[in-house]
């Protein structure tokens, strides 16, 4: 029942980890850093999640099949935000008047 | 006596089985991903977008609810991972205990986020009607709702699949597959945390 108590502890000492985290996440936003909270933010974020992924979801000894399909996942997401983003801020929107479409009055009236 | 997993015709081994099994699961959540991900993405375009809008919006979100909120859930996640190693180790009355206890952290989850759609409501800010911010405003929570409605919408499953595990004994492994999908759930909280609640929150 050793090996039981260890794992058991690992895992409180993650959760413990994971609970700090989250001290610091929101007492950091509580600190005016400009842009910076969003970078220490999301860094935090991804701390955590890569601790619950690694300990919790065992990914730490999973087969290399099963890491790569997690990675690949955030890699695939990833890689759609960047062409999604490309085109999002690359675009140049040139607002029109807005107008009757040209056959509508005609129909309205019943003139073909 | 503990629940053994029977071995389906199409594997030659129960290892070659539970790998597949843990595979399966984790392409299956790669497919969540991509299922939150517009919702990540119309966020970062809302947020570059209308930047003071966002911030002003995220600030009307209830800061002390959802930090309690994220502990929750971070520590029900705890509670999965201690059921998943007692059930493997065979501590089944542990195993037990922690699924209950995760089961009723969900709850818990569901019913302060509930008082946060109530206040919301309460406060003109579910994103028809009679709203109160405009434009960028208005994206932010039509965001914040689809984002936190979905996200309770999977927590609502994974409670209905840890109850099924806390009432009858199943195999260990099972359990451990069950236990990916808990975490996951758990990891789109983690972002939506800092996303929908913490912007701007010095001013």
């Amino acid at each position: 029942m050793n090996g039981a108590r260890r794992i058991h502890r690992r895992n409180l000492i993650v959760w413990q980890a994971l609970l700090v985290l989250l001290a610091l996440t929101t007492g950091s936003a509580c600190l005016p850093l400009g842009g910076w909270n969003m970078v220490i933010n999301l860094t935090i974020a991804g701390a955590k999640l890569l601790l619950v992924a690694l300990f919790f979801m065992h990914l730490r000894e999973a087969h290399g099949t099963v890491r790569l399909a997690a990675v690949v996942a955030v890699f695939m997401l990833l890689l759609l935000f960047g062409l999604s983003a490309t085109d999002y801020r690359n675009r140049r929107i040139h607002p029109a008047p807005w107008q009757i479409p040209q056959q509508l009055p005609d129909q309205l009236s019943g003139r073909r | 006596m503990s629940a053994v997993l029977r071995l389906a015709r199409q594997f030659s081994s129960p290892g070659q089985q539970a790998h597949a099994a843990t595979l399966g699961m984790w392409v299956f959540l790669a497919t969540e991903l991509m299922f939150f991900g517009p919702l990540f993405f119309g966020y970062w375009y809302g947020r570059q977008t209308f930047p003071d809008a966002f911030a002003a919006a995220s600030r009307r979100t209830d800061i002390v609810l959802g930090t309690v909120n994220t502990a929750i859930l971070l520590t029900s996640s705890f509670l999965m991972a201690t059921a998943v190693e007692a059930a493997a180790l065979g501590g089944r009355r542990l195993a037990r205990l922690a699924l209950s206890g995760t089961a009723a952290l969900g709850l818990a989850f569901l019913a302060i986020k509930g008082m946060e759609y109530r206040d919301e409501w309460q406060a003109h800010l579910w994103p028809a009607g009679s709203f109160v911010l405009d434009g960028g405003g208005r994206l932010f929570f039509i965001i914040y709702f689809a984002m936190t409605g979905l996200h309770a919408l999977h927590l609502v499953i994974g409670i209905c699949m840890v109850l099924a595990f806390a009432l009858r004994e199943r195999p260990p492994g099972q359990l451990r597959i069950a236990g990916l999908y808990w975490h996951f759930v758990d990891g789109m909280w983690i972002f939506l945390y800092p996303l929908l609640y913490l912007l701007e929150r010095s001013g």
